[in-house]
């Protein structure tokens, strides 16, 4: 038996194709929104293994460093690491900020780390690690620095040195390393003219300019200029170590609050993006109806304008399954263009998007799927519409 | 071989009526013909006769309101209809010819013809030997791998001539098949049916205006107020 199908398609290959290609993009859009939230998950799962640590110890409280300000001395690590079942630990602080490179601003994470501990860069794609105490940066290259280029961050220019690969915040920012005493500055300095004000307005505080306390003044002055804040404290756990029970110690005894691996990922993938996914979840929800809409209005009026045709099946014996098929199948040929065009044009410009974009092949094939089940739903109207068909068109009067 | 003595056609008492109560029409009022195999009629009238209504009547596709209608000598309808599957009954015993082609657009000459005996199951290289064959009959078999839109409308009424003798039906109905020709056209048409209804041994009844092609039938259905009266024709050589 002739496949009627096909040959409706090869006869009129041309408008088919143009129709897959545009029904493609649309699917491509599809299939790189969820690369770019499957790319999400990537990212946070990545940042969380890149650090090198298997707790996270935050302020009280919060869901910090990643998703919520969180603020520690950074002598706590110190008590730490006394701990039994801590292998070491490092401090850390986080800061989103805009840096400027060759007159241009882009915005990174500023991570403030201290080399040899957790929550150092992971690995290296070019360039040397940070030797020396100040200036010295590691950058992601999604920051679109190379070693040797200079970086502006606030007063003070920082030589890149190294470049790492694929450590980006949660919201796709890129990471920039610098030492932790670096951070600390950049997170807490003040300008020129509030330290002049802050000083005039604690000299005029009596509390603190007391004439019989001597160097109290002075003293007070001096906190408020510096900072021995982190914002989180990395722990790397001994070998054989639960780091469940590190943590309940952790949190026990030090009243801190003490993050696992999973919980990390779990506040980052389903506190932190969780908005962000069902954004995700309605545009997809949206481009399958529109999909949806445009296969069945595209397969409606194929099979509206070949009324006549289908009237003379009708009237030479063809039956309802024969005609059925025909539009079904070519629904789903029309699909199965759409999705490699799709897929296609989602894998080209994956790259050229400023977040990271995950294809996977089960998302791919669960897309395929999805995009069958739609063509199909969607030649229904088609079908119904062609099974109404009098043969008796065919005859004039 | 089909026995040559029981005609092809048989209708008695057929009627329509479309509507009903007060604003039913009666299209066809008791209408009675008979052909015979190899024979071509005309069926004439003036618009609104009920020709087309006799045509979808005995083609299968609306429902008569009584009367009887045969095939080869087979009940199709008996106040009601006597064979459960009308698309096999039109794909086995009836082609179909009509005012313009209507060829399937997007297949090619043979597989146009093909197509018929392929719905009713014969495999497809047996199939395509047949449609080959026919348009050879026809004079077409130099356009048998041509797409529709490459034949010119002679050549597309020869391969719908074709595709109705596909399956060797008993019963052709033509429907105005010569109305887009000009006289030459038509006469070289009904000499293609004339032929084709020899040599298969099918009844045709061919609906016309055409003055051009009526004095060419034997025998003619005037057809006129939902009622036929038979009458001879001239039955000239076209």
């Amino acid at each position: 038996m002739i496949n009627l199908a096909v040959r409706d398609i090869l006869h009129g290959w041309g408008k088919f194709a143009f129709t897959g290609v545009g029904l493609g993009l649309l699917i491509g859009v599809t299939l790189s929104m969820a690369g770019i939230y499957r790319g999400m998950v990537e990212d946070a799962t990545v940042l969380i293994e890149g650090s090198g640590a298997d707790l996270w110890v935050v302020q009280q409280g919060t869901l910090g460093p990643y998703a919520e300000p969180s603020s520690l001395r950074d002598d706590v690590h110190h008590a730490i690491a006394g701990m039994p079942g801590v292998a070491a630990v490092g401090n850390a602080a986080y800061l989103t900020m805009q840096v400027g490179h060759a007159g241009v601003e882009s915005r990174v994470m500023l991570v403030g780390f201290e080399p040899g501990r957790p929550g150092e860069p992971a690995f290296l794609v070019a360039g040397r690690p940070i030797l020396r105490g100040h200036y010295e940066a590691v950058a992601d290259e999604k920051a679109g620095l190379r070693v040797g280029d200079r970086v502006r961050i606030r007063r003070h220019e920082y030589e890149v040195v190294g470049l790492t690969r694929r450590m980006v915040s949660a919201s796709g920012d890129p990471m920039l390393f610098v030492p932790l005493k670096d951070a600390q500055e950049v997170q807490f300095l003040k300008d020129n003219d509030t330290l002049v004000i802050e000083r005039a307005r604690t000299a005029a505080n009596p509390a603190f300019n007391r004439p019989g306390v001597p160097g109290l003044l002075e003293a007070v002055q001096a906190s408020q200029a510096q900072s021995r804040q982190v914002n989180s404290v990395l722990v790397r756990v001994a070998e054989g170590a639960d780091p469940e029970e590190v943590a309940g110690e952790i949190r026990r005894w030090k009243r801190l609050q003490a993050y696992t691996t999973a919980q990390m990922e779990e506040i980052l993938v389903a506190k932190l993006i969780a908005t962000s996914s069902k954004q995700i979840g309605m545009f997809l929800v949206i481009l399958s109806v529109v999909s949806a809409a445009i296969v069945a209005f595209i397969i409606y009026t194929l099979t509206v304008n070949k009324v006549r045709e289908i009237a003379v099946l009708k009237l030479i014996g063809a039956t309802n399954a024969t005609i059925g098929g025909m539009i079904l199948q070519q629904a789903l040929g029309l699909g199965v263009i759409g999705f490699v065009v799709g897929r296609i044009v989602a894998g080209l410009w994956a790259p050229v998007f400023p977040k990271y974009v995950l294809l996977l092949p089960g998302d791919a094939l669960r897309g395929f799927v999805l995009v069958m089940v739609i063509c199909a739903l969607a030649s229904v109207v088609a079908i119904r519409a062609a099974l109404r068909v009098d043969p008796a068109e065919a005859i004039g009067g | 071989m089909a026995d040559e003595t029981v005609p092809a056609i048989r209708i008695q008492g057929l009627r329509k009526r479309y509507g009903a109560g007060d604003t039913a029409v009666d299209a066809l009022k008791g209408v009675d013909m008979t052909v015979q195999r190899g024979e071509v009629v005309g069926l004439i009238g003036p618009s609104g006769s009920g020709k087309s209504t006799l045509l979808k009547c005995l083609g299968a596709v609306i429902e008569p309101s009584g009367g009887r209608m045969e095939i080869a000598g087979e009940a199709i309808y008996d106040e009601g209809w006597r064979i459960p599957d009308l698309r096999a009954l039109r794909r086995d015993n009836i082609g179909f010819i009509f005012q313009a082609p209507y060829l399937i657009s997007f297949l090619d000459v043979t597989d146009n013809v093909a197509l018929l005996p392929m719905l009713a199951g014969v495999g497809n290289a047996a199939a395509r030997d047949r449609a080959r064959e026919l348009l050879a009959a026809l004079d077409v078999a130099h356009r048998a791998t041509a797409q529709v839109s490459q034949l010119s409308g002679g050549e597309q009424q020869r391969v719908a001539i074709a595709r109705a003798l596909a399956n060797r039906p008993p019963v052709i109905l033509a429907d105005e098949p010569t109305a887009p020709l000009d006289s030459e056209r038509a006469l070289a048409v009904v000499r293609i049916l004339n032929g084709m209804a020899a040599q298969y041994r099918a009844a045709i009844i061919v609906v016309t205006h055409d003055e051009k092609i009526i004095p060419t039938f034997k025998r003619i259905y005037h057809i006129r107020d939902g009622r036929t009266h038979e009458e001879a024709g001239e039955g000239r050589e076209p």
